[in-house]
């Protein structure tokens, strides 16, 4: 599994082209966290991703117009098999709440 | 106070447009009412596919963004194909279409589609307008985006209202991208890495791509060819971008490529790519594409790299950045002598398709009118084995000579892409090549054709078959040639006339005679000549096939030169 951290500006269908760059690989999306950041946006995606996918979807990602930056790391696998976080929850509380 | 539409049409003026193709209807009716003198020529075609593809014709012929409008609903939809296919082939498009008032919005009012949705995954960058005041921004940064770096579609979709409503206007408005730190681009250290690697003994071969066109970097691009002097080859929409009279080129590469290009592909230590993004008609197998191979790929967009294999040296940036450097810093170096692997891989007794293929009447009849074509014209080509085989037989150093839906394989394609062109380039001869399925997908813009009164020339391979689909069936699926008969076409001669366009017949057996008769060239070169449009109708062998051929999952070096004996 890895989490990507994607920073972008918050315009018409960024995001939705940002999830559309996993799904339309047929990936699942198990954990998908947008937040506002400071002046900018960001979401957390944790996929299962081999190597030429991982490779792919960050160039992808870079290449939509209002992305900002991408990020990638691996995860602790219980940070992203829990219930998709309720309104509120950061996911640095979540994964706060997984390591401890 | 200007209208919306008003706001729209002066934004396109500023950004050089004075061309659009389209088709009116209900949301964008006050777009249509403001066109009369707005400076903005509009193309009425009889389908949304066919303005679209015209608008991409336009924009390949010139590679200035060309600009599609359409209703909401059905127009928006219609036009789906045509965006799927400009971002497929990195073609500069604005479509803008109108949408249902912005309160009916969300009630699937009548005609109303969410276009933004539909086309999100197509687009490089798309806009649902939500107010007035945000058009001229909108269309700024829509048109930066459909020409800069990797060109590709944009969608601008804009509520009724919107181009109603009245508003003060200050002029249009230039768009400044944000800058990104770090933004990949190449610095100047890879041309050491590829000229060490040249250093080394090694097979060398040059790939290119329609990437290497759209920079504008040709003349650049042909001297380094010309030092490299390896052996080279380009994808469908390469070509032209190599002299074809050069001495290392060896025609198109891939699955219909030449035995030449594909084996000097597969025996290659080291592929240098020049903006082509290595899609599965170019590699074959992927894992199996040139297997001993480091490869080194000029890119100016990164999410094409490693999409089949990966590559060792990847050079992000315009090509005509990166190309003008790796020349003149190559130019300061000896390089090899790579005679040897090049006397190999451009030998006679590979670079040349089977004699059973040249004697092909199909075959003949495009060289036949290649050969016989003014300097500078333009070939479109439909989908599908005529495709091939025109783009086989393409033989012009023209680098936008040849014009096809090479990435989506949109049949249908080039008769309204014929009209573009032929309005970008009212002096040139636009030949438009076309199987005689494809040709009845968007038959409707003879009528556009007639009405401008383009001089097209219309070329229509009629095998009475969806040609290529029966091929694949006969090689691969037993002969069941399920689906794929035409053999109750209309009569082609009478659509054209029907339509007020000359038209006429060939039969194939005219060109059995080599060299053909004085009065078949003489009919050609008329036709080629003639001040009008006119349609051709050659009749081709039901089952005259396409070779070289790479089945699909096969490598490269596994081409089938000819079909095996029936059993």
């Amino acid at each position: 599994m890895q989490s990507f951290h994607i920073r972008y500006r918050n315009t018409q269908g960024t995001l939705m082209r940002i999830l559309n760059a996993a799904s339309r690989r047929g990936l699942d999306l198990p954990y998908v966290q947008a937040e506002q950041r400071e002046s900018d946006h960001q979401v957390v995606l944790v996929l299962d991703v081999n190597a030429k996918q991982f490779g792919q979807l960050h160039r992808e990602w870079y290449g939509i117009a209002d992305v900002i930056h991408v990020g990638a790391g691996s995860v602790h696998s219980d940070a992203w098999t829990g219930h998709h976080p309720p309104s509120g929850v950061t996911i640095e509380q979540q994964r706060a709440a997984a390591r401890a | 106070m200007l209208k919306g539409a008003d706001i729209v049409l002066q934004c396109l003026r500023a950004e050089g447009v004075d061309l659009v193709f389209g088709y009116p209807g209900g949301a964008i009716m006050p777009l249509y009412d403001a066109l009369d003198g707005s400076g903005v020529r509009h193309i009425l075609t009889r389908h949304e596919q066919g303005a679209v593809f015209a608008a991409e014709g336009y924009a390949r012929v010139t590679g200035k963004v060309g600009v599609a409008m359409a209703t909401s609903g059905p127009g928006a939809t219609n036009l789906v194909t045509g965006i799927a296919d400009a971002k497929m082939d990195s073609v500069p498009l604005v479509c803008i279409t109108g949408q249902v008032r912005s309160a009916m919005i969300g009630t699937d009012a009548f005609q109303e589609t969410d276009v933004f949705g539909v086309t999100l995954s197509l687009t490089k960058w798309s806009r649902l307008v939500r107010s007035i005041d945000e058009i001229p921004d909108v269309i700024a940064e829509g048109f930066y985006w459909a020409r800069s770096g990797r060109p590709g579609p944009v969608v601008i979709d804009i509520p009724t209202d919107m181009l109603k409503a009245k508003k003060e206007f200050s002029g249009p408005v230039k768009f400044k991208p944000h800058a990104r730190p770090a933004d990949a681009k190449a610095d100047g250290g890879f041309t050491d890495t590829i000229i060490a690697l040249l250093q080394q003994p090694s097979k060398p071969v040059a790939l290119v791509g329609a990437g290497a066109k759209l920079s504008g970097a040709i003349p650049e691009l042909r001297r380094l060819l010309d030092t490299l002097n390896i052996p080279t080859f380009a994808t469908v929409h390469g070509l032209g971008a190599v002299v074809p009279e050069a001495p290392y080129y060896l025609g198109m590469v891939g699955m219909h490529g030449t035995r030449a290009a594909n084996m000097a592909l597969h025996e290659t230590d080291l592929l240098l790519v020049f903006g082509a993004r290595l899609d599965d008609r170019v590699t074959g197998d992927p894992s199996r594409f040139a297997p001993h191979a480091k490869i080194v790929h000029f890119e100016i967009d990164p999410a094409q790299l490693d999409r089949v294999r990966p590559c060792e040296i990847p050079v992000i940036g315009d090509l005509a950045e990166t190309i003008p450097a790796f020349e003149s810093e190559l130019r300061r170096h000896k390089l090899p002598d790579f005679s040897g692997w090049r006397s190999v891989a451009c030998g006679a007794d590979r670079a040349q398709l089977d004699p059973r293929g040249l004697a092909q009447p199909t075959i003949r009849f495009l060289d036949e009118l290649f050969s016989r074509l003014p300097k500078d014209s333009v070939i479109l080509a439909d989908v599908g084995q005529h495709q091939m085989w025109a783009a086989q037989r393409f033989n012009s150093g023209s680098p936008r000579g040849f014009i096809t839906s090479g990435g989506l394989g949109a049949m249908g394609f080039a008769l309204p892409a014929a009209v573009g062109v032929q309005l970008a380039k009212p002096d040139t001869c636009v030949l438009c090549v076309s199987g005689d399925g494809g040709f009845q997908m968007n038959i409707q813009e003879l009528a556009t054709v007639h009405r401008l009164g383009l001089p097209v020339k219309m070329v229509i391979i009629d095998n009475k078959y969806l040609g290529m689909v029966r091929q694949w069936q006969q090689l691969f699926y037993e002969r069941n040639y399920a689906e794929t008969d035409l053999s109750d076409n209309p009569d082609f001669v009478d659509i054209a006339k029907a339509y007020k366009i000359p038209s006429f017949r060939m039969k194939e057996d005219v060109m059995r005679e080599f060299p053909v008769s004085q009065e078949t060239g003489d009919q050609i070169d008329r036709f080629l000549r003639s001040p009008d449009p006119e349609l051709l109708v050659f009749d081709c062998a039901p089952e005259a096939n396409v070779f070289p051929m790479v089945p699909a999952g096969a490598a490269l070096s596994e081409m089938l030169l000819e079909e095996e004996p029936t059993q």
